[in-house]
């Protein structure tokens, strides 16, 4: 199956390059993603518009393909934008949606170098300037990314929130995740009280990635090489990127380094602020943290779901869901320093 | 019925065998995946300790307890349901320490079988 993948997508490659000849220099599956199967592609290509050696991901559903997230068309579209944008992502290269090729909807990027491992980035022996420098570039980052508004036609699949609101919009939604898996959790009951009874004042709304967090952004030592995993973009408030980024959940165990385990806030403002011109309130990004523990104990709950129902069996998706108190301790923990520092 | 030696035993028995001589032969996703057994079965074992020690009953009285104090009412084994239903239709003041503070004992109590190591950072 792998060969025969490996020659339907480098004859398809070379078709869009205009290549005589495409050599298979290495092939394989890259981790990540239940949703999704990511290939590495080495090339030799001759003629056309890419030669030499080439490195590509193709990117296509996976088997089992169930999810609420983007297709891979709609992916390949936010990809486009962002790319298009300034942020540092793999460049869109072309998407499939003929199924006789492969059997499944696929596209082809570039493949950035480094590493996304969240572990190994947390536990690199970064110096304090470095930390620095990284934090402010995940902020120029976003800045980048939010500088596209709606409407664009070319991303008319994306919704906008509901009544202009997006906190709102998420605290009615998770609410109604609530009510769908039936089971009672008071500690996100009253934690979405309190996100609705302290709404910070909206910013724009912005093309958000809704993932960006460690473990999504490919990083070569200190430099960020490329920002990864788009299906979960959305139209939503600025605030709601840089909370996911800061959340205790994605810190991998630094947890006073506040922006994914490696720096300060301060300097992710900073970043962000150099790049848009506007600066953000950082107690509207406090508010979008809780609002990430509350999104991924969603998450979480969903997935364990996905086990107990039977649609996929799975021992990592029947742990996700006893983590869901870890979310729940942080929220009662983080939502009580709020109210204790008004 | 006698049936020794007893679960908790055995489980704690097997975890220590995939641990300390079954995981150090595995790599990548084989190991990952031996360590998701073994944290399964440390809740597991986790579990039973605090059953045997009636943990899980204490807990639900003192949720029980709360609802009483302030007259919401629950079906017999359905005291988080009402206790989740109430804060939704804002029957309780978000502010009453009352409730941040049963709201926190089921939480650690769930984390004392999932995660104790949480609880202690």
């Amino acid at each position: 199956m792998m060969s025969a993948f490996a020659d339907i997508f480098s004859t398809f490659i070379a078709g869009k390059t205009g290549a005589r000849s495409a050599e298979v220099i290495e092939f394989d599956k890259l981790s990540g993603g239940a949703i999704q199967d990511n290939f590495g592609l080495t090339l030799d290509l001759e003629g056309g518009s890419r030669t030499r050696r080439q490195e590509f991901v193709v990117r296509q559903d996976a088997p089992s393909g169930v999810s609420e997230s983007l297709s891979r068309p709609e992916e390949f579209r936010v990809l486009q934008a962002a790319f298009k944008a300034g942020v540092t992502a793999p460049e869109p290269l072309w998407l499939c949606e003929d199924p006789e090729v492969s059997g499944r909807v696929f596209y082809v990027m570039t493949r950035a170098g480094g590493s996304a491992s969240p572990r190994k980035l947390v536990k690199a022996d970064f110096t304090d300037e470095q930390r620095r420098k990284i934090v402010r570039r995940l902020g120029a980052e976003l800045a980048r990314l939010h500088t596209i508004r709606p409407p664009q036609a070319s991303l008319a699949f994306l919704v906008l929130p509901d009544q202009g609101d997006p906190a709102l919009s998420r605290v009615a939604l998770y609410r109604r995740y609530l009510n769908q898996i039936g089971e009672p959790h008071p500690v996100l009951e009253w934690a979405l009280n309190w996100l609705e009874d302290n709404v910070p004042e909206p910013g724009p709304t912005v093309l958000c990635h809704c993932d960006f967090r460690t473990g999504n952004y490919m990083m070569d030592g200190d430099e960020l090489t490329a920002v990864l995993d788009w299906e979960f973009a959305a139209w939503s408030d600025p605030c709601e990127d840089l909370g996911w980024l800061c959340c205790r959940s994605w810190r991998f165990g630094a947890d006073d380094r506040e922006v994914g385990g490696i720096g300060d806030k301060q300097d992710l403002l900073d970043g962000y602020r150099e790049v848009s011109g506007t600066g953000l309130d950082p107690a509207a990004v406090s508010y979008w943290e809780v609002m990430a523990l509350v999104r991924w104990a969603m998450i979480a709950l969903q997935q364990s779901r996905r086990h107990m129902s039977g649609e996929q069996r799975s021992l990592e998706l029947a742990l996700t869901g006893r983590m869901v108190a870890q979310m729940e301790l942080d929220l009662l923990n983080q939502i009580q320093e709020l109210e204790d520092g008004q | 019925m006698i049936n020794q030696p007893e679960t908790r035993d055995l489980l704690t028995e097997a975890r220590q065998v995939l641990l300390d001589s079954l995981a150090p032969e595995l790599t990548g996703q084989r190991k990952y995946e031996a360590l998701m057994v073994a944290n399964a079965m440390g809740m597991a074992i986790r579990e039973l300790e605090q059953r045997a020690q009636g943990q899980p009953e204490e807990t639900d009285r003192t949720v029980t307890a709360f609802l009483a104090e302030r007259s919401i009412e629950a079906k017999a084994g359905e005291d988080e349901a009402a206790l989740a239903g109430a804060i939704r239709e804002r029957r309780l003041d978000s502010t009453d320490p009352g409730l941040q503070s049963v709201l926190r004992t089921l939480t650690e109590a769930r984390l004392r079988v999932n995660n104790p190591g949480f609880l202690k950072r």
